[in-house]
């Protein structure tokens, strides 16, 4: 078996952790890093295939993948700094990046064969109802949106993809969607469990 | 028996301020073009929001009181052969502790046996007004002014104040927050709560929708005050909404288990003119028993 395959699936396990692990933190900022982190080894597992297999048929998805790992290290630095400054300059950043995911979703969606292209717009929606759900604060937004997003990920992306009928077995893209959906079912059960302690916290006297 | 001196940051009202003997040292208020109006004097809290509101384009500036001014008020009390105690809006939002001290090195040569003692609230308006009412109360009790700033001091180290706002605009017409984050934030529906640390504001977290910013703000409040609620006094302000003002007061009694003694706070142009209408803002802090030992029987019921 090719080597770069083998790491490929590697930094798919790795990938896998970090993107369960993310959704199990509850501070914002820690979160960004974490998924962030995650979302870097998964743009090295498309390079590492891409190595493997040809860079032709993933050069799609190292670019989406980069761009997940610089908007969530975006997002971390917005979080982490916290002050007026900082927050202005990663939303003027993430509404640019924004701009483009419209426009390359949207060339995507004309591309698409007719039939299918009520579901590559559903995909593109998604995305973006991620990217919000991501900024909004409080816990829910993210995982709430996530959800949503892997399940129209798993549908129109290589790992089910049911849009030609070509059913194509891609064990760790499926592997690393359905992390996210489990986590986010596992925080859940968790949170269900957990003394409720206050969303926001105010200082002691 | 010493004199209490405040800036108008404290937001008390004038009934109070009667009824407690407490001098206010107004802060100014600039409109364009126009002479500056001295707040609570000049204008008061109703005109200058309906002005804020009302008059599209203008951001009023608010500035301190100058050390002339404060020297203007030490003067009558010093010469009196009173002592005097100065409470400040937090030095980290205003000049005004500046001003105070520095009229204080003024009149010191002139009036060496008399002491003028400044106190940085680190805070400001109902968290400002929360550690006055404090001082008041020791003064009230007989404290000596060392004792009554030496204790004051650690009421103000406990006092925790913070805001939430209707809108982001007026934090935008100030400079606080960026156009795109103000355009965002409103989009989305964004309600900042701010919070004074160390004397400075900052963001704490932002809350979607205003029942649900009530909501969290209310359950905070509990789990911060819960264990030691006795010891504790609470302030509540608002800019123009008295309505929620009070419904926020009667919800966190309910859920506390208390009655608040102190009145709603309207407040004043320092905070409000960034806070803008709607805006409500709360404050606690320990009573000033919890950092002293009674030595008198009169102190022990203040």
């Amino acid at each position: 078996m090719n080597t770069w395959f083998i790491i490929a699936q590697i930094l798919g396990v790795i990938t896998i952790c970090f993107e369960f692990a993310s959704y199990q933190i509850d501070d914002k900022r820690k979160y960004f890093l974490v998924t962030g982190i995650g979302s870097f080894f998964w743009a090295t597992m498309f390079v590492a295939i891409g190595l493997a297999t040809g860079m032709g048929t993933q050069l799609s998805l190292i670019i989406a993948a980069i761009y997940s790992t610089v908007r969530n290290l975006t997002f971390y630095r917005i979080f982490a700094k916290n002050t007026p400054e900082s927050k202005e300059t990663g939303l003027r950043f993430l509404l640019a990046m924004i701009a483009i995911a419209l426009v390359a979703g949207t060339i995507t969606v004309i591309n698409a064969p007719v039939e299918v292209r009520w579901l590559h717009a559903l995909g593109m929606i998604m995305a973006l109802g991620f990217v919000v759900g991501q900024y909004l604060p409080g816990v829910h937004y993210v995982r709430i949106t996530v959800v949503f997003y892997a399940i129209v990920v798993l549908l129109t992306q290589t790992p089910l993809n049911i849009l030609y009928g070509d059913f194509r077995w891609n064990i760790m893209g499926i592997l690393i969607e359905s992390a996210k959906i489990l986590s986010v079912v596992v925080f859940y059960i968790r949170y269900a469990h957990q003394p409720k302690k206050p969303q926001l916290q105010f200082a002691k006297p | 028996m010493f004199q209490i001196i405040s800036d108008s940051g404290c937001d008390l009202n004038a009934q109070e301020t009667t009824k407690y003997n407490v001098k206010i040292v107004p802060f100014y208020i600039n409109f364009d073009h126009e002479v500056p109006l001295r707040e609570g004097v000049d204008i008061n809290n109703e005109d200058y929001f309906k002005r804020l509101t009302s008059e599209k384009g203008v951001f009023p500036k608010t500035s301190q009181p100058s050390p002339q001014d404060y020297i203007d008020t030490y003067k009558p009390y010093l010469e009196a052969g009173k002592d005097i105690i100065i409470l400040t809006i937090s030095s980290k939002l205003s000049g005004s502790h500046n001003s105070a001290s520095l009229a204080a090195n003024i009149l010191k040569d002139e009036f060496p046996t008399r002491k003028i003692m400044i106190i940085d609230s680190l805070s400001v308006s109902v968290g400002q007004g929360l550690i006055l009412r404090e001082i008041i109360k020791m003064r009230d009790a007989g404290f000596s002014i060392d004792r009554t700033v030496s204790t004051a001091e650690k009421v103000v180290k406990s006092t925790r104040i913070y805001f939430t706002l209707d809108t982001i605009e007026y934090l935008k017409k100030g400079g606080r927050v960026g156009t795109v984050t103000a355009l965002v934030g409103g989009i989305l529906g964004l309600r900042p709560i701010l919070q004074l640390e160390e004397g400075a504001v900052s963001q704490l977290d932002s809350v979607r929708g205003k029942k649900r910013a009530m909501k969290l703000i209310e359950d905070a409040m509990v789990d911060a005050l819960k264990d030691e609620i006795k010891n504790i006094n609470i302030g509540i302000g608002h800019v123009l909404s008295k309505d929620d003002a009070t419904s926020f007061q009667v919800n966190t009694e309910t859920a506390l288990g208390i009655k608040i003694a102190n009145p709603l706070t309207e407040i004043g142009a320092a905070i409000g003119t960034h806070a803008g209408p709607g805006a409500l803002g709360f404050a606690y802090c320990k009573k000033y028993q919890c950092f002293t030992t009674f030595t008198k029987k009169s102190e022990a019921v203040a």
